[in-house]
């Protein structure tokens, strides 16, 4: 009887500690009255009905596809941009784990948490998009469909979604208190993260390799044989990008949770990313020259679309390159910061005129997303957002748990 | 077949070509941009970390103290009730305490809000409360001749006694032991990092003045410094 009354109040504690982060329900509600919370609670109310509405009635009744545009917003931006701007994941991963570049382990949680939420956003922009979401599983238990190279995407989702769960496993199991159980997981961390860097690398070029069945769709300046190494050299500067902005949004909002040592440590670790960045943009920059040497489209950079692929070229990928290698140079974090954002800027401008703006760019039927299209995207933006803010204020990503500093 | 013709044919190939040759000329100067200050600064780094030695013997970090990372701690007493300090870094960073502003019996304080303020040429910092709780006890001996602060900021230095309703998870939160003087390590890293490598040719000694760091790393804006080191 005793021992039930123990157990009752250990869990109660633990959920008011661990939970509520140590206050009383009603203290913790009164806490999450914010500006951005409304904000956020708003497009809830607005956007959760839309996706509602969109199960209940179909696609047709939400959105602008066809079937000459059946890819729309939801694929080009929660999908293809989700999966690019996850890619922090696996750029961080290989950087600390294979590379042995110890010194980016601060960041490796928070992007490795990043990358999970960003893939699983992806699923739920998926099902959503999906004639019939509950065949999602449908590729890796009851029909492969191996000739469909939807099978490889499936299943590089499906894995890697997993193996970045694992990755992240590590500090669920601190923040649950279960200590034996984490020895082993961290065991197998090291294994999943060289499986999930080589996933990964996989899928964002397979993502690129779906426009390859598409060569009089695209336009003749996006088309290219190369475009699944596109996909994923961009998917670098794109994780990169993501890496730096992100730890610095997270550095201002979750200040209280991080060792003041780290705010110093952050902007040398930014530097270093800022340079590699650089490196990676002016390959790309000369990669996409290849491209249109290859097809010799020289010509088309004269006509309008010709001018808006310059202003990708040049604005999103010629302009960070050197912003970074002049912040770099510098050492001006806000300058390798804010071309972060542009970067980042850059990343989604092309998956979007890769999979809408140039993708049927000859067609009399232009696809326009239409209004339901975007709630919906941003209401699944928002909620990733909202789960990676609850996960960080309650789970030892920012900062270390005290009972595991320096083991890594 | 004559040249021209064969150029023509193969035009594609000739741009490829060039475009990757181009690459690899101009990726040198690039990368010598990018790396141009580098060599120059691990120089002068390494040489002011050799003059400098290891600040953090400077400092103390006794056991059985908490320390919250804004360089206020709290030990923990009988019946629950906890005493709060400015912890040895903080006072020798600022120096010469004019006035000390403690919050009155009875006040509530938050862990890693607002607990007290220093006052000393003219100038104010906060500093951070290391716990929650309700006021119980202020030093009055401190309030009247602040120096106590600089003799002793463990002992007769301490500031505030606090009923701390949340103290186990407060203490979550706090550093002690191996991890505190890890901290201490790494802030002292980068109070290192701050130092100006000029400093070397001002103190021949090899040292700074431990007393008042903060005036030392920048005159006119020192308050600024040592509000970077208390987080407000």
């Amino acid at each position: 009887m005793n021992e039930t009354v123990q157990r009752t109040v250990a869990t109660r504690s633990w959920v008011t500690e661990e939970l509520l982060m140590g206050l009383s329900p009603r203290e913790y509600v009164r806490t999450l009255v914010t500006p951005w919370n409304i904000a956020a609670a708003l497009v809830l109310l607005v956007g959760l009905p839309v996706i509602a509405y969109r199960f209940l009635y179909g696609l047709g009744a939400v959105t602008n596809l066809s079937q000459t545009n059946p890819w729309g917003l939801w694929i080009g931006l929660d999908v293809l941009c989700g999966v690019a701007l996850a890619a922090g994941g696996y750029t961080l991963a290989s950087s600390v784990y294979l590379f042995g570049l110890k010194e980016y382990y601060p960041l490796l949680r928070p992007a490795i948490l990043t990358g999970f939420l960003g893939y699983f956003f992806v699923v739920v922009g998926l099902l959503v998009d999906l004639g019939q979401p509950w065949r999602i599983p449908y590729p890796v238990i009851y029909s492969y469909g191996v000739t469909s190279v939807m099978f490889l995407v499936a299943w590089h989702v499906f894995l890697y979604l997993t193996v970045q769960f694992l990755e992240f496993c590590p500090a669920i199991l601190e923040w649950l208190g279960w200590r034996n159980i984490r020895r082993w997981v961290t065991r197998l961390t090291i294994g999943a993260t060289v499986f999930g860097v080589i996933l990964s690398t996989l899928h964002q070029s397979a993502l690129g390799a779906l426009f390859l069945m598409a060569p009089t769709r695209l336009h003749p300046l996006w088309y290219t044989p190369f475009i699944p190494i596109y996909f994923f050299i961009s998917s670098i500067v794109a994780g990169l990008g993501m890496v730096i902005m992100e730890s610095a949004l997270s550095h201002k909002i979750f200040r209280d949770q991080i060792d003041p040592e780290r705010h110093v440590e952050l902007d040398a670790i930014t530097l270093a990313l800022g340079k590699a960045a650089s490196v990676v943009l002016f390959t790309y920059l000369f990669l996409k020259l290849l491209g249109i040497a290859d097809g010799g489209h020289w010509e088309l950079l004269r006509t309008p679309f010709g001018h808006w692929f310059l202003v990708e070229l040049l604005g999103f990928v010629l302009l960070p390159c050197f912003l970074f290698a002049h912040g770099v140079r510098e050492k001006n974090v806000r300058l390798v910061r804010a071309t972060a954002v542009l970067t980042v800027i850059g990343i989604i401008v092309n998956r979007l005129n890769v999979s809408i703006i140039a993708f049927n760019w000859d067609v009399p039927d232009r696809y326009v997303p239409s209004g339901m299209e975007v709630i919906t995207s941003i209401t699944i933006i928002t909620l990733g957002i909202l789960t990676f803010r609850w996960i960080v204020n309650r789970m030892p990503v920012l900062r270390e748990h005290p009972e595991y500093r320096g083991v890594h | 077949m004559i040249p021209n013709d064969l150029l023509a044919m193969q035009s594609t190939k000739a741009m490829e070509y060039l475009i990757a040759v181009a690459f690899l000329l101009l990726f040198i100067p690039f990368w010598r941009f990018v790396n141009a200050k580098a060599v120059a600064e691990r120089v002068v780094v390494s040489e002011v970390s050799r003059r400098l030695g290891r600040v953090l013997d400077w400092f103390l970090v006794p056991d059985q103290v908490y320390f919250h990372p804004g360089h206020a701690w709290a030990r923990v007493g009988d019946g629950g009730l906890v005493t709060v300090g400015m912890d040895d870094f903080s006072q020798k960073l600022v120096g010469e305490v004019s006035a000390i502003r403690l919050p009155e019996v009875g006040a509530r304080l938050g862990q890693g809000e607002k607990g007290w303020c220093l006052q000393s040429e003219s100038k104010s910092i906060d500093m951070l409360s290391p716990v929650d709780g309700v006021v119980v006890a202020v030093n009055g001996q401190v309030v009247a001749s602040p120096e106590k602060v600089n003799l002793d900021p463990y002992g007769d230095g301490w500031l505030l006694r606090v009923r701390a309703p949340r103290l186990a998870a407060n203490l979550k939160q706090l550093l002690s032991g191996t991890l505190a003087k890890r901290w201490m390590e790494e802030v002292c890293e980068n109070l290192r990092m701050m130092m100006d490598p000029d400093l070397g040719r001002v103190y021949q000694d090899g040292g700074l003045p431990i007393h008042g760091m903060a005036r030392g790393l920048n005159p006119s804006r020192w308050d600024a410094v040592a509000r970077t080191f208390f987080l407000t």
